[in-house]
């Protein structure tokens, strides 16, 4: 790690994500309804929005690749999604463990839930579409306009879900979390160190993506296997 | 009127090629009935009177059955070379979008009608004929929104290795509002012949999903054409 940016950034996210640890643990007062459950809260929120932003990141970044042909775009679009999706994951897991304590079961058809689940397969066709051509500039275009299409289609499947939803109500009410000021603290301090270790990520997924190509270079002019 | 001509000329030649040869309206029909028999099998006497389900059934069938015909949309083009004749033809590429979406459109619409009433006589007990102009409202929203985004990502799956393969996954996860909207409204118009103003907020999605997306294969589609 010679790149000092992303030294710093690694440190950060590394501290910030320890101090939240600390601070949901003995700073925010156990939830009265909830108990201790309340806590993966604080986990569970950033995860949740991580994931439209790392999305958000692949869009915008698909629509400067096919405006400017810049190799970086699209390897910047390659690393958000990969990590967009792990934390997706992430997501997924800590919700079906919310819903069990909240809801009585361990997954509700609910709008946000299934968006994410939604989501999570159109990023993982994303990354199936790229192990599936070959050919580099083929491979980031169609990537750059299935990237387009995927983030554009989250909102109105969100929006198609809700009203599916409201037009059938929903059995399981979830309860609802009043937040005291030192949890609300704690979850911006918990938002803050994950979009850092976000950030930390993502520029190490690119160096590596770097990195690879360098060698693909390297063996291409040396001959190598 | 130009571009609409040559957008007419496309469709017209898909269409001439798909009456000489038959292969894909064929095989979506047959497709349609067997999925519809499947699910019979599947569910056996819980569908009686379960509108809602039928519903489900119904648009089940359909989006295989579409996803089975543009699968097609461009493997002659693409294995025959005429590829690379449309992309030389002094057109627009948003032409040619158009061309093959509209093509696809009609194949899927003219199975779906075939297909609808084999579907009544096996599932509805009720008369829903009264609102069969809204019913042909819901197919016809919902196929522009499969056409459009269908047809975009099938001139991407063909030129990916994994090919047939490949669609399905990229375009299922995309479709889901459609396949909601669809089902809501269809299960809401054949369950009751009186006509609940809940099926008009699902047309109105169709319809806003319908713009946002040939909007879509409109600007990226040539990015996709481009060798």
């Amino acid at each position: 790690m010679r790149d000092w940016i992303q030294r710093i950034l690694f440190w950060l996210s590394l501290i910030g994500i320890i101090v939240s640890i600390f601070m949901i643990f003995f700073y925010a007062p156990i939830d009265r309804n909830l108990g201790i459950v309340q806590k993966i809260f604080y986990f569970h929120l950033p995860v949740a929005i991580t994931p439209y932003l790392a999305f958000f990141v692949v869009f915008i970044c698909s629509i400067f690749f096919l405006w400017k042909r810049e190799r970086r775009w699209d390897v910047i679009a390659l690393a958000s999604a990969e990590i967009g999706l792990v934390i997706d994951t992430a997501l997924l897991v800590t919700g079906t463990i919310w819903d069990k304590p909240t809801w009585g079961v361990w997954w509700v058809w609910e709008p946000r839930l299934t968006t994410s689940l939604i989501m999570w397969l159109l990023y993982a066709g994303y990354l199936l579409l790229r192990r599936s051509v070959g050919e580099e500039a083929r491979r980031a275009r169609f990537a750059a306009v299935y990237g387009i299409v995927a983030f554009i289609s989250v909102p109105i499947s969100f929006m198609s879900i809700r009203w599916w939803r409201t037009l059938h109500p929903l059995v399981f009410k979830p309860t609802g979390i009043e937040l005291e000021p030192p949890m609300v603290f704690t979850v911006f301090v918990c938002l803050i160190a994950f979009f850092l270790f976000y950030l930390c990520l993502l520029r190490q997924r690119i160096g590596l993506e770097f990195l690879r190509e360098g060698i693909e270079d390297l063996k291409d002019r040396f001959g190598g296997g | 009127m130009n571009y609409l001509r040559r957008i007419l000329t496309i469709v017209g030649k898909d269409i001439a090629a798909e009456i000489r040869t038959k292969e894909m309206m064929n095989s979506m029909i047959v497709f349609v009935l067997l999925t519809l028999v499947i699910f019979n099998f599947a569910f056996g006497e819980r569908l009686e009177g379960a509108a809602e389900a039928s519903a489900g059934i119904l648009w089940v069938a359909f989006l295989f059955a579409a996803v089975l015909g543009l699968n097609r949309v461009f493997v002659h083009e693409k294995d025959e070379g005429c590829l690379d004749g449309l992309m030389l033809c002094p057109v627009d590429r948003s032409v040619i979008y158009f061309g093959k979406a509209l093509a696809s459109l009609i194949f899927i619409s003219v199975v779906e009608l075939i297909a609808l009433p084999i579907f009544a006589i096996f599932f509805i007990r009720t008369s829903f004929l009264v609102n069969l102009w809204l019913l042909i409202l819901v197919l016809i929203l919902s196929n522009v929104g499969i056409a459009a985004v269908g047809t975009l990502l099938s001139a991407i799956s063909i030129n990916t290795k994994a090919r047939d393969l490949m669609l399905p996954i990229l375009f299922f996860p995309v479709i889901v509002p459609i396949l909601i909207a669809a089902v809501k409204s269809t299960g809401l118009i054949i369950s009751s012949p009186s006509l609940p103003g809940d099926v008009f907020v699902w047309l109105r999605m169709l319809a806003i999903y319908d713009i946002i997306f040939m909007l879509v294969g409109f600007l990226t589609f040539e990015y996709v054409l481009e060798e």
